[in-house]
């Protein structure tokens, strides 16, 4: 190994971050952890562990979903426009499957076994997964094609959702308490840190490794920065597309399977307005995606950054509740953090690179 | 005849969108005996009057090679602000601040959007969230609406047999666009970026004005839509109007738009919204649930999506080939060249 990075190594901290981001990154996120902390001191019963522990629950179930739709826009397919709608379409037939009449699986009267209770929650839970993945094997072979993902993922979401509210007949679909998806839905493992944190935390580390150290987390970086490149060194965006939509798909699945455990029932419109933070959860999970500073035209950002976008906005979220303010003060603070951050990146890019 | 043919050789899209919507309606005009009556007609176009204008504002941004998201939010926050200060200024004036704020709203985005240079898409759902972040903070977060529900009629009363003042207003709207998009250089500048961007900036067009015209333009349409549904309705909620977005892409789709920009007129955004309308209302007849509406719209727009995209691999691929046919003939004609030399010099 020759000394060629060793100098840059010794750089300082302040250097590094000076060299690497821009004055306006700096200021934005400078401006932003200002504000959290100002929050964070004025606020009463901010700074206590029950809140952080609410603050990382909320961001869990967009996160995961955030986590997913990362790959998408890391592999420069803009994003998908049916993420609620898949989760609704998912939640539908996890419900419906854990309340069906078959799946006693021998329990007979009163309450079922565990295995019983195991075996209901496999089926159920493989169902879904098969289903979201059809779900996004289907939008990513249209996008891959050259479909426009935007126009492409707007008409799977009128589909997905017509289909879920067509297979529950708009209704809501409940199942008994108890059932297999208590663990997932509100049980904890490690004291009493809820189940979902922890899978929230897993999901992030694993696509974390996998972007960083796989070829496959690397072809996803190749194919969104430079697509030509791609093309030319054999990484066709076509099959890219599939496996990015499926991941994508099977994120969102996974949060409706979490979120039914939860309320022990399931209606499409769950995820439709004001589903945990506010406002409509496809929009905010897009909002999470590029607060987290990923650049929407693919090729940089990271499940990292996502992650953390989410718990920032979770973190904002929480405060302003505890403040006072109502729903409408809210979906305006997220809206103008996503507009200023767009800006923000698109006056950086603007200086930085040349405009395609 | 000679002449019908050329024309839809010419118009091929067109052509397909005006077969598409009278084939929707004579079908559910044979099936339902009340469809083919004069009620209906003016129900239509009661729906014309919204539906067109959203169809026409994505119209537009398709053509320009980009897509507003926010229109919904920009429609939503139009209604509330018209039915909340209906009360206390007047229908008129309420509607005439709304619609100026929805225009002014769109003008910074395309301002926004060219003086960045990113793609109207990642603004726009920045945005769709901002606006209904401000139509919940102008409703406080209620559902609005008006004290006396007489107010509004004069936009629903009946004139000339099938219209209204709204609908009218709207047609009006589409033949000016629609003059405007063909007729002035500035529409045919719109034409240019959405087409060919890169040679249009090349050519010396600026990017800021046809942006902004047609930013402003689709702003304007999503208010003055707004504006119809909540003085018609005289209620508004900020979270509302949502399913605009797909409605309005639908139709623009079926009206002859393609994704990649510079193509499709206004004239087949009206057929593609009279195509939406007439599906809208026969499923109404046959008493389908609005989300059944929603899932044909969906599977509709995604084959007009598939033929689209595979026309295109289709193109790709024959041009691929042909190239390759031609570098394969130019390589042989050389061959025997090479081999004629050789065989006259050896």
């Amino acid at each position: 190994m020759t000394d060629v990075t060793a100098p840059t190594d010794d750089l300082k901290f302040v250097q590094r971050i000076r060299r690497d981001y821009s004055p306006l990154v700096i200021a934005m996120v400078g401006l932003f952890v200002v504000i959290f902390v100002a929050g964070a001191v004025f606020t009463d019963d901010f700074l206590t562990w029950f809140n952080i522990k609410t603050i990382i629950r909320d961001a869990a179930l967009v996160g995961i979903m955030a986590i997913g739709l990362t790959f998408v826009t890391l592999s420069g397919n803009f994003f998908l426009l049916s993420m609620k709608e898949i989760a609704a379409l998912s939640i539908i037939c996890f419900a419906t499957l854990m309340g069906a009449d078959w799946n006693q699986w021998g329990a007979g009267e009163g309450d079922p076994t565990t295995s019983a209770l195991v075996m209901t929650f496999s089926v159920a839970f493989l169902a879904t997964m098969i289903i979201a993945t059809i779900a996004g094997a289907a939008q990513g072979a249209l996008i891959g094609l050259g479909g426009n993902p935007i126009v492409v993922t707007l008409g799977a979401a009128g589909l997905f959702f017509g289909i879920g509210s067509w297979w529950s007949d708009n209704l809501v679909v409940s199942y008994r308490r108890p059932h297999g998806a208590e663990w997932l839905g509100t049980g904890s493992f490690i004291g009493d840190i809820p189940n979902i944190t922890v899978a929230f935390i897993i999901i992030a580390v694993v696509a974390e490794l996998t972007l960083r150290y796989t070829t496959f987390g690397r072809q996803v970086y190749l194919v969104g920065a430079n697509r030509a490149a791609g093309r030319a060194t054999g990484h066709e965006n076509f099959g890219m597309a599939i496996k990015c939509c499926i991941i994508a798909s099977v994120c969102a699945a996974f949060v409706a399977v979490a979120f039914s455990g939860q309320v022990s029932s399931a209606h499409v419109n769950y995820f439709s307005s004001e589903f945990g933070s506010s406002g409509d959860m496809t929009i905010m999970v897009i909002a999470i995606v590029m607060v987290g500073g990923n650049s929407i035209m693919g090729g940089y950002g990271s499940t990292l950054r996502t992650s953390l976008g989410a718990i920032f906005i979770s973190t904002v979220d929480n405060m302003m509740v505890l403040n006072g303010f109502n729903s409408g003060a809210r979906v305006l603070a997220v809206g103008l953090m996503i507009v200023f951050s767009i800006i923000v990146f698109a006056l950086v890019r603007r200086g930085s690179r040349a405009v395609e | 005849m000679e002449r019908i043919k050329n024309w839809v050789t010419e118009n091929p899209d067109l052509s397909f969108a005006i077969l598409l919507a009278v084939s929707v309606y004579t079908f559910f005009a044979i099936t339902e005996p009340l469809f083919f009556t004069h009620r209906t007609g003016f129900a239509i176009m009661e729906r014309f009057a919204v539906l067109g204008l959203v169809g026409l504002a994505l119209t537009l941004c398709i053509i320009a090679g980009e897509i507003d998201l926010s229109i919904g939010s920009n429609a939503a926050l139009a209604a509330v602000i018209t039915v909340r200060f209906t009360d206390s200024l007047g229908a008129v004036n309420a509607l005439l601040i709304a619609l100026a704020i929805s225009t002014i709203i769109g003008i910074i985005q395309g301002y926004f959007i060219a003086y960045l240079r990113i793609r109207a898409i990642v603004l726009t759902v920045g945005t769709l969230m901002l606006l209904r972040g401000v139509a919940l903070f102008a409703a406080e977060e209620k559902t609005v609406m008006l004290t006396d529900f007489r107010i509004p009629d004069f936009i629903s009363t009946k004139m000339l047999g099938y219209f209204s003042p709204a609908s009218l207003l709207v047609i009006a709207m589409f033949i000016i666009v629609g003059l405007f998009m063909t007729y002035t250089r500035y529409g045919r500048e719109i034409y240019a970026i959405g087409g060919a961007r890169k040679e249009a900036l090349a050519s010396g067009i600026s990017l800021k004005r046809p942006m902004i015209i047609v930013f402003a333009i689709s702003g304007f349409c999503a208010g003055l839509g707004g504006v119809i549904i909540g003085l018609r309705s005289g209620t508004a909620q900020a979270l509302g109007l949502q399913y605009l977005l797909l409605a309005g892409t639908v139709a623009a789709f079926i009206g002859g738009v393609s994704i990649l920009g510079g193509k499709g007129g206004v004239i087949g955004a009206a057929i593609g919204t009279l195509t939406v309308n007439f599906l809208n209302t026969g499923l109404v007849f046959n008493v389908t649930p609005a989300f059944m509406v929603q899932l044909y719209l969906g599977v509709l727009l995604l084959v007009v999506i598939m033929f689209q995209t595979g026309s295109r691999v289709f193109e790709n691929r024959q041009q691929r080939s042909q190239i390759l046919n031609d570098v394969d003939q130019r390589r042989n004609i050389w061959a025997d060249k090479i081999s004629g030399i050789r065989r006259s010099s050896g």
